[in-house]
């Protein structure tokens, strides 16, 4: 269109204004200012900023219109200071981009002015305008004043709004002892606060505690994790709850009430002295253990592994016969207590084993909450053909890192049924970067431990035949790129593609891989004893009461989701709550303990403080009015709303409330209203969109709308139907019968 | 005539849906189609790389290659494909645009001759026919192969869509042109 070509955003000043319509009103009336931004070329490219500003110019109530080429600066902030200081607006709009981008500076620009902040109001016409309809210069342009116009319709009924403040109890809590929650709870409490940490295991050290040694600098990981689980279990302001879990979360930010339930260990942790005697009376022993992944067995009476913290003997209540079928050889509970017969351990060990012990809620209050609860490895079976569970040959990643583990089963020698393997496999990707199974993301962390479970392969073993079969390498971390060098001048070697399937091969116990060599682009046929699967991780399937608990978002791939993807990656919607490590999403262990710190940095911050800001555009309820129905109770999703049963009417929680508006759609007598967000402000707003200023047409429309979808259609309704139809390129609904 | 691809994703695209076919440009070329084909183990059949072919626009290699009719359509990659390419489903539109132009494999047309000679493209033969007749059932079964007038209205669908054309179907010797000279291409 000719007319679309003659607009060139070159020619457009940077800055400029134009006086309002409203100039000469009155100082106590609502005096309003329109800030156009140009977001350096962003808006302006598209939308017709001068042409936006003097319609803005137009509108009631607005006193100045400006635009400038950047309103976030500090030069373009200035604008709106000195109409402040001025006394020339007492209203202010900017009208540029969303306000989950800028709403708080320019929140602050007021309220440093003196204004209050709830009397800013914002136009988002590039996420709006200019973005989405960049072919459309002037469609772009006049949807940019209808927002302008929107938003200053809202901006004359604005009340000012006071910011409440809550104390904040000084103690944090961590959920999770894997390594990111230590590092947390380690930051917290070496700042002076006091951090109650919950593990859902008899130890701490989650995942990493299981792994050999690290990438690319191949430390060992007992020696590094060690020292730091110690200081855990030993740190004065760390409350540390092994075998617990969490079972209730109420309150809001500053005041998060917990009830934490302690499973019983049976044991006296006070007394056990981490010997044997126990392990070696014990009749079950053929559990499979878990820390070695099921490679090894264990006794029903326990300790998950030799370095765990606190180092003390558990009860498994699944296995032991005593807690499971009342009855171990000829010992129950009431011989027990009568001092009459007594299981094998507690003969081994004397006044330490205790099977009275019950579970025990313990409760207190948390100023502020980090979730680090980690991943679950994905289910080997989901890639059948990789035929895990089928052939003994076929192992996962971790069970490898047990063999390469000196704690390990077979004391860190890579044996299968004792023998040692001549021809190793490795498979990247297994689980992960696959929409078959149902998980498109990368796993970030498989392509470097298998780097490093291929090199210590053949360290270990230097004549066996070690390859790597791969669809990318992605070696993207400080040292990895040169790691990865590394390990193929070491002589393993990388076959590009991944394998179609894996048989047994023909009167051998070998198996033997199928895939193309896609750089050749020819199949081949490679005979191993032992295949890797390098397994993805997957979103930790036993902390779904967590996130309801604590209303958390997921993301598609069912990580839990961070209130902002690139500029709060461990902050959640919730205030106060944070994600850290691979509860959010999969990643290494240097980047779980960045995130570990991270949240304790952000929890110090309400911690120090002592109080914590509350949201005050929240629901408020008009007790006139209110009849106590309680209909708001059932759809308040933060239990913000109680009966007062004396007064019959509701009151909010101000702190719990986070002004979501369904007890102000659900009130059948308009008692509850949303601060900042009035029935009378939001209809403002919409009428103005619309250009119906006269309220009784819209009602009018309304009670159309609503024959509309009525289950029997009206003539009324049917003749709107028809004429709809009639019209060119009407899109109406026509209602079935109508013509 | 577009781009191969975009051929595929206009025809392919009316009898499987467009975003079916546009799963192609979200092959990664991992190779784990080539990998695990049962067909390929025995044929020259390269599936990952056909795709990497029909991406870089290489109608004519793909159409004059044998290999394309190697394909058993058995859907394992379909299932295995960890990027959701709809590889089986893929093949048989390149197989389809290929038959446009005159490119079909001997054995795949002649799978034509037999529906057109007797309805079905596995008849029934004399083996089948003296196993019939051992337990007792009539020697054909009541189909189309048995009934000369629904043979009829099956080779008029093949002459109203011209399928016999495109094989080359000769209505007097009722086989392919030249296939007593050892068959043409």
């Amino acid at each position: 269109m000719a007319e679309e070509e003659e607009y060139d955003y070159t020619k457009i000043p940077p800055t400029g204004s134009v006086e309002g319509i409203a100039a000469g009103a009155p100082e106590d009336s609502p005096r309003i200012g329109v800030y156009v931004c140009h977001c350096g070329i962003n808006i302006k490219m598209v939308v017709d900023v001068e042409d936006v500003t003097r319609y803005a110019a137009s509108l009631p109530n607005v006193v100045v219109a400006r635009h400038y080429i950047f309103m976030c600066s500090d030069p373009g902030q200035d604008l709106i200071r000195k109409d402040l200081a001025e006394g020339r607006v007492n209203r202010v709009i900017v009208a540029s981009c969303s306000p989950r981008m800028h709403e708080p500076t320019f929140r602050k620009t007021c309220s440093d002015s003196g204004l209050n902040p709830f009397y800013y109001e914002m136009a988002n016409i590039r996420e709006h305008c200019s973005w989405p309809h960049g072919d459309f210069h002037k469609e772009a342009t006049e949807k940019a004043k209808e927002l302008v116009r929107s938003a200053v319709a809202r901006s004359a009924l604005l009340e000012p709004l006071e910011e409440k403040l809550v104390d904040v109890k000084p103690e944090a809590l961590v959920i999770g002892g894997g390594v990111t929650g230590m590092y947390a709870a380690l930051d917290i409490a070496n700042g002076g606060y006091k951090v109650h940490l919950v593990e859902k295991k008899p130890s701490i050290g989650g995942h990493v505690a299981q792994l050999s040694r690290t990438f690319p600098t191949l430390e060992r990981v007992a020696s590094l994790l060690t020292p730091r689980m110690i200081e855990v279990g030993a740190h004065p302001n760390i409350d540390l709850m092994t075998c617990s879990e969490v079972e209730e979360i109420g309150g809001y930010i500053g005041n998060f009430d917990v009830k934490v339930k302690r499973k019983p260990r049976y044991i006296d942790m006070e007394k056990c002295k981490d010997c044997t005697p126990c392990i070696e009376a014990c009749p079950v022993k053929d559990i499979p253990d878990e820390f070695n992944e099921g490679l090894s067995t264990r006794s029903a009476i326990y300790i998950p592994f030799p370095f765990a913290v606190p180092p003390a003997y558990t009860i498994d209540a699944e296995h032991c016969l005593l807690l499971k079928e009342g009855k171990c050889g000829d010992a129950t509970l009431e011989t027990i207590k009568e001092g009459k017969a007594v299981p094998p351990c507690m003969a081994a060990c004397p006044g330490v084993i205790d099977f009275e012990q019950k579970d025990e809620i313990e409760e207190f209050t948390a100023g502020t909450i980090i979730v680090a609860t980690g991943y679950d490895l994905v289910d080997p079976g989901v890639s059948a053909e990789y035929k895990y569970g089928v052939y003994p040959n076929v192992i996962t990643s971790m069970e490898f890192e047990r063999l390469l583990s000196p704690g390990g089963p077979t004391g860190g020698k890579i044996e299968l049924n004792g023998k040692e393997p001549k021809d190793i496999m490795f498979i990247s990707c297994v689980g992960s970067r696959n929409k078959q199974v149902g998980n498109e993301y990368c796993s970030r962390v498989c392509c470097m431990y298998l780097a490093k479970q291929a090199y210590l392969a053949k360290e270990q073993l230097p004549d066996a035949d070690v390859k790597v079969a791969f669809q990318d390498v992605r070696a993207f971390g400080k040292g990895f790129e040169e790691f990865y060098g590394d390990v193929k001048t070491e002589g393993v070697f990388y076959m590009r593609g991944l394998p179609g399937e894996i048989y047994k091969k023909p009167g051998s116990d070998r198996v033997v891989v199928r895939g193309e060599n896609t750089f050749i682009g020819e199949p081949y046929e490679q005979e191993a004893d032992l295949v890797v699967l390098g397994m993805g991780l997957a979103p930790n399937k036993d902390v779904k009461s967590i996130i309801s608990m604590l209303k958390l978002s997921t993301s598609v791939d069912g990580f839990l989701m961070e209130a902002h993807p690139k500029l709060r990656p461990v902050d959640t919607a919730t205030d106060g709550i944070f994600i850290a490590g691979c509860c959010a999403s999969p990643k290494d262990i240097t980047d779980s303990i960045a995130q570990g710190k991270a949240t304790a940095s952000g929890s110090l911050l309400y911690l120090v403080q002592g109080m914590a800001k509350i949201e005050p555009a929240i629901s408020q309820i008009d007790e006139e009015i209110c009849i106590g129905c309680a209909r708001c109770v059932d759809v308040c999703p933060y239990g913000a709303l109680e009966l007062d049963e004396v007064r019959h009417v509701m009151t909010v929680n101000e702190a719990v409330c986070k002004g979501c508006g369904g007890c102000n759609s659900i009130c059948p007598s308009g008692a509850a209203t949303m601060k900042h967000y009035r029935d009378r402000q939001v209809y403002a707003q919409i009428e103005a969109l619309t250009e119906i200023t006269d309220v009784g047409m819209l009602a009018e429309l309304e009670s159309a709308a609503t024959a509309a979808v009525a289950a029997e259609a009206s003539a009324g309704a049917a003749d709107t139907g028809s004429e709809a139809g009639e019209g060119e390129g009407a899109e109406t609904e026509a209602v079935p019968g109508a013509e | 005539m577009g781009t191969l691809y975009e051929d595929m994703v206009a025809y392919g695209g009316e009898v499987f849906g467009k975003e079916h076919m546009e799963t192609l440009r979200e092959c990664v070329q991992c190779g784990k189609c080539t990998g695990g084909c049962p067909s390929g183990r025995n044929t020259a059949f390269r599936t990952r790389k056909l795709f990497q072919m029909a991406l870089t626009d290489m109608r004519e290699e793909i159409f004059n290659s044998p290999e394309l009719w190697f394909c058993s359509t058995c859907y394992t990659c379909y299932e295995r494909c960890p990027k959701g390419v709809k590889t089986t489903d893929l093949i048989r539109t390149i197989r389809n645009l290929a038959a446009k132009e005159g490119h079909m494999s001997v054995p795949h047309r002649m799978i034509g001759v037999y529906v057109l000679k007797t309805s079905h493209a596995v008849p029934l033969g004399p083996a089948q026919m003296e196993l019939r007749k051992a337990v007792g059932l009539d020697e054909m079964a009541p189909t189309a192969q048995k009934y000369k007038d629904q043979l009829e209205q099956v080779q008029t669908i093949f002459k109203t869509t011209g399928y016999d054309a495109m094989i080359d179907f000769d209505w007097d010797t009722m086989n392919l042109k030249g296939m007593d000279k050892g068959g043409k291409k």
